[in-house]
């Protein structure tokens, strides 16, 4: 049963982009309901199935997922030709994902309820990239993978292109672009794994077996790890992530910042970690230099824009800079606070561009210099970006503060001086970040109201509600840990080859 | 009587087709569907003869033509079916809202006619399995292609067009003959398995020379680098429907007759070979995809990307028979709808408009469901999963890559960003720019609404759903 209910997961929503194809393009209500139904559907399913993994945790997992520890494990033939399974399975690290993914998507489905232009075609693009986002995290096979990681593609672009705003067109290639340019440099790789591992399968955990040459390890992991770490917005290539995330409408932002470029992440931890450690632990290494542009310069860049969605995509290409430095640790404390600050990140640039969408549908302008006093017209939104920016800064009660503090932990764990020293620049640069979220608040909150703000309105109920929920969720993480570690745990520890 | 073996029972009855409609266009009035009735029943009803297997391969003598058909001639001429058939609805669509230059509906027989003609053509390329038959294919599958692209005889593109194709072809023909030639002093006979034969006990210069000018002749039809030159300006010139089964046929054709080549007398030196292919394939991708980037027109557009597709179809080539085989089918399917799709687009839209970019302009708001089909075609073929053409690459670059050609693999790969740039300038001009109030309202028939949703869905479906890819791949391995 559980089993059935996993594999619906991604099945849903592509389902409801069928039965919609049906609505005619005038019932637009009819649509919208049909949607947020689905949406609050799926969320329930994983919102139980992450639990029932940890009410299960303990007892034994898929054998035939071994060593990894897997449950609700599915295995398919799929394409004979190459071998291709349809394998899917889940462990605490995907299911936390899914789950937010889960929320994300269903936060950003209420809050583009009002879009214009052709909600039919809008929405279902919405639900494709969900159904391509929960493939990513919960397949095992690595065409069944690719075939979802490559998918978001093709809803990005028409997304950004057509239902954004500013440069929109410019924004949706740059942003199309640089993915694709990154998941060709997978796909390269992915034939090298296939044929060099021997094995006759892509099953993940079948070449994780296999002893892969160290000739091949040496090109391979630096591409296929670069490839992944695009759609992270890694330097040197992050700058699609600014101009993307500025021209997206409100949910796509949420759910490009949100879980898409977790997904890059979770690639270069599931695949290119997992499948060539000894690389890993070489290349490595020179990441956390590179780093030193996402975490320390990202945020000095952040201070000197004024549109907010330029800031927090700026803030976002830091803290995934921090998951890259919990990666590079190579230490369990380590990756156990990349998976955290993944998952706390996502709700935190969420609720971000969530309450940054709907200031922007209010005043109509995302310049931080063209507003003022807005707190007096709308406390609820208000409070709802200021708490995202005080769990963005890692204020402790919020899930951030858990999530940075275990990378740092971790990353000082390792036994190099330059971790060390980017280490102690991350944690200095909290300050920065602290600088830039005030002053933002600042300026855009407080101090005279401009005349033509007089007749703003606060949320409505579904905004109250999208704000609440994504709050609870950051609260609920910062405060109780506990289970989250454990189930990571759990998950991380059979990942561990170096 | 004849003694007419079963495996050739689809050509000959295709070889007959034809002669048939012409005929009875002769005995109907001008503005009769007669013929095309017939023509549709008759295409299908080969289409699925050919699916009954045992009846469709065998080999032995007819007339003084050694054949040959196997599971690769079987499925070949599936492809070659499917694009006849969709060549055959183009062309109705095309006599019958073809705006102003279109020629008069009574043509429509003879020039369905062409296009079984020049389909039998490759019918004999994948049986062949003697020099001389082989080039005969190949002869048949092209002359009808240059009529066809000369049909609008007052159009002076047309004319233009035309000409040069012909006198390329003609060059390319020569440069065919040539190595034949040399093959045959090479080996001392005609027949294949003997070809391959003094191929395997060794090589010489003069082989090598063969190799060569087989490689420059078949560059000509499959658009190769640097012999690729003639197809922008012929894509455009000639008639919707002629371009879009030039772009097909007459390229799985070519490349139909490089795998018998190939993976038949020539397969002892297949390894040889690999550095050849593989530049081919590199220049030509790199090439057609630079080229697409700066076009303005639907169709030389067009003919740049399936330029670039050739090069894709070419890494297959240096993957080992059954898989490349496997893959280079398969893709020719999938390419053969995600083209035809954008082609029914391409010439609604040239019905009524001009076949520039321009002409999308704000397509997504007036015409949904069109720009909907633009874009799922454009995607196939910039091969974004989970359409049809990402998997069709996926079996291309897989063949090449079990081979270790990885870093060809890797640059044809990252060629794709290339080509998913230009192929979202397109889908930016119906989905983003808006409406230009000057462009004539586009109106679909029923027919042609039907005909895009079918090829649509073919293109979503054909790509995740295992059948089309894992039944081809059984016909090998069986």
């Amino acid at each position: 049963m559980n089993t059935i209910l996993f594999n619906s997961i991604w099945v849903l929503p592509l389902l409801t982009v069928l039965a919609c194809v049906l609505v005619p393009a005038t019932y637009e209500k009819t649509l919208r309901t049909i949607h947020v139904t689905s949406a609050t559907i799926v969320l329930a399913i994983v919102c139980y199935l992450t639990y029932a993994i940890y009410a299960l945790s303990g007892t034994p997992t898929d054998p035939a997922a071994a060593p990894l520890a897997l449950r609700f494990f599915t295995d398919i033939p799929w394409l004979s030709m190459f071998n291709a399974h349809y394998i899917v399975g889940a462990d605490g690290l995907n299911m936390l994902l899914l789950a937010l993914t889960a929320f994300i998507v269903w936060a950003g489905v209420l809050v583009s309820l009002k879009i214009k232009g052709n909600q039919k075609i809008f929405f279902a693009l919405i639900q494709l990239l969900a159904t391509s986002v929960y493939g990513v995290y919960m397949s095992f096979d690595l065409v069944l993978f690719f075939v979802f990681y490559e998918m978001e593609a093709l809803c990005m672009y028409l997304m950004i292109a057509c239902y954004g705003s500013g440069k929109r067109d410019y924004g949706g290639k740059k942003l199309t672009l640089t993915l694709a340019f990154g998941s060709s440099m997978i796909l390269a790789t992915l034939f090298g794994l296939y044929f060099e591992s021997g094995a006759t399968s892509w099953n993940l955990i079948e070449i994780a077996k296999t002893t892969l040459p160290m000739d091949f390890q040496m090109w391979a992991f630096p591409l296929m790890f670069m490839g992944f770490a695009v759609s992270s917005s890694l330097f040197p290539f992050h700058f699609w992530s600014p101009d993307g995330h500025s021209a997206a409408p409100t949910a796509v932002s949420m759910l490009a910042a949100g879980v898409m470029m977790k997904m890059g992440a979770y690639g270069c931890l599931r695949v290119a970690m997992f499948l060539m450690p000894e690389a890993a632990k070489i290349w490595l290494p020179y990441v956390v230099a590179l780093l030193i542009f996402n975490v320390v310069l990202g945020p000095f860049i952040a201070i000197r824009h004024k549109d907010l969605k330029y800031i927090t995509a700026y803030s976002s290409i830091s803290h995934l800079g921090l998951i890259f430095l919990g990666l590079a640790a190579l230490t369990p404390i380590g990756l156990r606070g990349a998976s955290l600050q993944m998952i706390s990140h996502g709700f935190l640039t969420g609720l971000f561009f969530a309450t940054i969408g709907m200031i922007y549908e209010r005043t109509h302008t995302r310049d931080i210099t063209e507003m003022g006093g807005i707190m007096r017209k709308m406390p609820f939104l208000g409070v709802g970006f200021v708490l995202a920016g005080f769990a963005g800064l890692g204020l402790p009660g919020f899930s951030g503060f858990i999530a940075e503090s275990t990378i740092f932990i971790g990353a000082f764990q390792q036994d190099s001086t330059l971790t060390r020293i980017v280490t102690i620049l991350a944690i200095l640069s909290i300050t920065t970040t602290a600088v830039y979220i005030l002053q933002t608040a600042n300026r855009m909150l407080h101090g005279p109201l401009p005349q033509k703000y007089e007749s703003l309105t606060d949320g409505c109920f579904r905004e109250k509600l999208v704000i609440v929920v994504l709050v609870a969720c950051l609260l609920f993480i910062g405060v109780c840990p506990g289970w989250i570690s454990e189930l990571l745990d759990q998950s991380i520890a059979p990942m561990i080859r170096w | 009587m004849f003694n007419i073996p079963n495996f050739i029972l689809p050509d000959v009855l295709l070889l007959i087709f034809p002669f048939v409609v012409i005929g009875i266009r002769l005995f109907v009035t001008t503005q009769s569907k007669v013929p095309w009735r017939m023509a549709n029943i008759g295409f299908i009803a080969i289409f699925f003869l050919l699916n009954f297997i045992p009846l469709a391969s065998g080999n032995g003598k007819f007339f003084i033509c050694n054949w040959k058909v196997d599971d690769f001639g079987v499925l070949m001429r599936e492809v070659l079916m499917v694009s006849a058939l969709l060549g055959m609805w183009l062309s109705k669509d095309y006599f019958e809202h073809g705006g102003d230059k279109k020629p008069p509906m009574h043509q429509i027989a003879e020039f369905i006619g062409a296009i079984a003609f020049a389909t039998f053509g490759g019918f004999t390329v994948v049986s062949a399995c003697d020099l001389l038959t082989f080039f005969l294919g190949l002869e048949i599958a092209t002359i009808p292609m240059y009529a066809l692209a000369a049909w609008n005889k007052r159009d002076q593109y047309g004319s233009e067009a035309a000409t040069k194709y012909i006198l390329m072809g003609s060059v390319a023909t020569a440069f065919e003959l040539f190595g034949f030639s040399y093959l045959y002093g090479f080996s001392g006979s005609l027949h294949f398995n003997e070809i391959q034969a003094a191929v395997a006990s060794g090589s010489s210069p003069l082989l090598w020379i063969a190799v060569l000018f087989l490689f420059c002749g078949i560059g000509f039809k499959l658009t190769l680098f640097p012999f690729y030159t003639w197809a922008p300006d012929v894509y455009e010139g000639a008639p919707t429907p002629v371009t879009a089964v030039l772009s097909v046929t007459s390229k799985a054709t070519a490349i139909a007759f490089l795998v018998v080549l190939v993976y038949g007398p020539l397969s002892p030196i297949q390894d040889k070979m690999a550095p050849l292919i593989a530049l081919l394939a590199g220049v030509t991708l790199f090439v057609g995809n630079l080229g697409a980037l700066k076009q303005s027109r639907l169709r030389r557009f067009m003919a740049y990307s399936s330029i670039a597709q050739a090069g894709y179809i070419m890494v297959a080539l240096l993957g080992p028979a059954t898989i490349a085989k496997t893959a280079i089918i398969y893709y020719l399917f999938v390419y053969a709808v995600s083209n035809y799709l954008a082609f029914f687009v391409f010439g609604i839209i040239g019905h009524h408009r001009e076949e520039t970019f321009q002409s999308l302009r704000g397509l997504s708001k007036q015409n949904p469901s069109l720009a909907i089909a633009l874009a799922i075609s454009m995607f196939s073929l910039a091969g974004i999963p989970p359409l049809a053409g990402f998997f069709g690459k996926f079996h291309l670059f897989f063949s090449g890559a079990s081979t270790g050609h990885y870093a060809l693999v890797t640059f044809a790969v990252l060629n794709n960003v290339i080509a998913l740039f230009y192929y979202l300038q397109l889908i930016k001009a119906a989905w983003v720019d808006e409406p230009d109030g000057h462009l004539n309202p586009l109106r679909l028939t029923k027919r042609q609404r039907e005909v895009i949703i079918l090829l649509s869905a073919a293109v979503i479906v054909l790509g995740f759903l295992p059948f089309l890819s894992n039944n081809i791949f059984a016909g090998f391995t069986n």
